[in-house]
């Protein structure tokens, strides 16, 4: 009797192991792609628009039919906070319990930087849509997992030295820093580059999240007769510099890094953002390609956003619906969802992709993890609360 | 603004011994709920900010009966952890209904700056020290001069003795944590133009009140009073002339050397020794 039921519940197991096994389902099951981003607090702007051109390009591929045979993509989203600590929490998760085949990058530096070592023990290839930080892809690790479509800010710093010295004909600027991993970034990369121009800054000044007042940095830079502020700086902080500025009645320009154009920067400064420049990889106003008018008509139908001016924190955006075809394309080149598989094919990507921001070909090398360089970004200005190209 | 929220420690210290550490986050209330009613349900100035005031009010009377009162008759100090857990609260209630980003709070008189001797000044920041120590001194006269000031006054200097007389002793602390709450809403709707508004507007302003409050003195209101324009004098000081990475520092550091030095503050009573 008892031999009985043993060999019935042998019998069982077996019959369960081998239903659900690998072969019978693979085909519909979906390939997971995760995403860690600030969805919520001061830099939520950012996350949604990334979140949107995910999911724009995610519906596109799945609409031909998803890839590797038939299988679907699907978003998994994590709310990291802009939190360096929770990053990594929600790095681990995904990979771990979510099981996805890459994750994608949000707005803040200090959360990619503390993510890298994750990416790397998990061989799990992380695709950057915003954070610039230079160190995220220059890593120094062989094999590299961490790629990038977005501004890196050794690139950005030399396309913002060049804007402001040939462009703006500016020769003594101020730095005005945010006192975090990205602020010390691009201290880096600005005095490098501006150096190059043979300029060196009146003063360096930092300043705290959640600062409500700058005016002291602000008084200290004009002291030291600066005619221009180079900022870098996100939404919250940005806005309070502006107003800072007005406060202490100074009218010097601001060139800026695009930190603020991830929150309610318009919102919070009213006109006072008029005339405040500053970096994109992307503008959805004027003549769009192909592309271009089928991203925004997406926006309109899915979220109903009527026009390029609605369009919230492009960049985050454009980037993301490049990134994740990039992604697909390596998850199909590599015929197989496992990282490290991934990873090989996104540094030798086959063929070219015509995308959002421009055409890739072989965009990742074993030493190149940004697929855009200075070459790719142009700079945009505030206009009654909306971002428009500079003439 | 930091000597009228740091004067609500004192109110609370002074009647009942306690002191309502979600001060700071009754600063962010009032914030909150002028954006609120203000700003996102378009009402007019004036009757939002009656009802913010009330609603702070009201926040205060929460606090000490949910987390100061059952702790204040067993005569234990767990009041400091559960007000602060108040604050807590009410810091992720904030969060839920409100959203985490700052948003801006526009005022007519923080829109333009007017310039004194070169500086640029908001009017309302000319309007926040005159504000506060208005408020003040009304409170000192609530205090000497009316009869329920008085009231209060007396269940702070002999709980026993007053219940005694027919005082009412929960009473009191109520009106003493209301009015605590009442006067941090206050500094919060008047900061909100200048910082903009967020839940965690309140934590570091109630740290640095906190911080006024030991410096100026628990026992004594006009000590505040004098230790919350000292802290914002040598804050600002600092800011512009050291480094604005300094001023946390330099403003805490302060605190400490107070506690070792002079811990019963600028203008304490020095307590008395029984010999």
């Amino acid at each position: 009797m008892v031999y009985r039921r043993w060999m019935l519940s042998i019998a069982l197991v077996a019959l369960a192991l081998v239903a659900s096994g690998p072969g019978v389902h693979a085909q519909s099951t979906p390939v997971k792609l995760g995403l860690s981003a600030a969805v919520s607090g001061g830099s939520a702007a950012s996350g949604e628009a990334i979140k949107r051109g995910l999911l724009i390009a995610i519906d596109e591929i799945n609409a031909r039919g998803g890839v590797l045979g038939g299988r679907k993509l699907e978003l998994v989203v994590r709310d990291d906070e802009g939190n360096p600590a929770k990053g990594v929490v929600i790095a681990r998760e995904l990979v771990e319990r979510e099981q996805v085949a890459a994750v994608f990058g949000g707005l803040h530096t200090t959360v990619a930087l503390a993510q890298v070592p994750v990416w790397h023990e998990l061989k799990t290839p992380y695709m950057g849509m915003w954070a610039a930080g230079t160190n995220i892809t220059r890593n120094g690790q062989k094999p590299n997992y961490a790629f990038r479509v977005s501004a890196n800010d050794d690139y950005v710093d030399k396309f913002l030295a060049r804007y402001a010295t040939e462009r703006l004909k500016r020769g003594k600027p101020g730095f005005l820093l945010e006192n975090t991993a990205w602020g010390q970034s691009n201290e880096v990369g600005l005095t490098k580059w501006f150096g190059d121009q043979g300029v060196k800054a009146v003063g360096i000044e930092k300043f705290n999240w959640n600062d409500p007042d700058m005016s002291p940095q602000l008084l200290r830079l004009k002291n030291g007769g600066a005619d221009l502020v180079v900022l870098v700086a996100n939404a919250p902080e940005g806005a309070q510099v502006v107003k800072s500025r007005a406060k202490v009645g100074w009218a010097v320009p601001i060139l800026s890094h695009w930190g603020i154009s991830g929150g309610r920067f318009a919102e919070l400064t009213g006109d006072l953002s008029d005339g405040v420049t500053f970096i994109q990889t992307y503008s959805f106003f004027g003549q769009q390609s192909a592309r271009g008018q089928h991203v925004l008509k997406q926006l309109a139908e899915k979220f109903g956003v009527k026009g390029p001016e609605e369009v919230i924190a492009p960049v985050g955006t454009a980037n993301a619906y490049d990134a994740l075809h990039l992604v697909a394309l390596a998850i199909e080149q590599a015929k197989s969802t496992d990282g490290a598989k991934v990873r090989d094919a996104l540094e030798d990507l086959k063929g070219e992709y015509t995308g959002l921001i421009k055409a890739y070909r072989r965009p990742f090398t074993s030493d190149q993890h940004d697929a855009l360089t200075d070459q790719d970004y142009i700079m945009v200005v505030w206009r009654g609360g909306k971002i428009v190209p500079v003439q | 603004m930091y000597g009228l929220v740091a004067l609500g420690y004192h109110i609370t210290w002074v009647t009942s011994r306690t002191m309502n550490f979600s001060q700071g986050h009754a600063v962010m209330a009032g914030g909150v709920v002028a954006y609120g009613l203000h700003v996102a349900a378009g009402w007019p100035l004036a009757p939002a900010l009656v009802l913010t005031l009330a609603a702070c009010a009201l926040f205060g009377l929460l606090v000490e009966r949910v987390a100061v009162r059952p702790f204040f008759r067993a005569a234990s100090p767990v009041w400091l952890l559960s007000t602060i857990a108040c604050g807590i609260i009410a810091e992720n209630v904030a969060m839920l209904t409100f959203g985490k980003d700052a948003r801006a709070f526009p005022s007519a008189l923080a829109t333009r700056p007017v310039f004194i001797l070169g500086a640029g000044v908001y009017p309302l920041e000319l309007l926040l020290p005159v504000a506060g120590l208005s408020l003040m001194g009304a409170v000192q006269l609530f205090y000497h001069r009316t009869f329920f000031g008085k009231q209060l006054k007396a269940v702070a200097f002999n709980a026993e003795a007053a219940g005694l007389m027919g005082i009412s002793i929960p009473r009191a602390v109520m009106t003493a944590y209301g009015l605590s709450a009442l006067l941090a809403g206050v500094a919060g709707v008047m900061l909100a133009p200048l910082t903009n508004v967020a839940p965690t507007m309140g934590t570091l302003i109630g740290l640095k009140a906190f911080a006024v409050a030991i410096i100026g003195g628990l026992n004594s209101a006009a000590g505040i009073v004098a230790a919350g324009l000292l802290y914002g004098l040598v804050e600002s000081l600092v800011a512009g002339y050291v480094s604005t990475g300094a001023r946390e520092i330099v403003g805490f550091a302060l605190v400490i050397a107070m506690l070792v030095l002079r811990p019963w503050g600028l203008l304490g009573a020095r307590p008395a020794r029984r010999v």
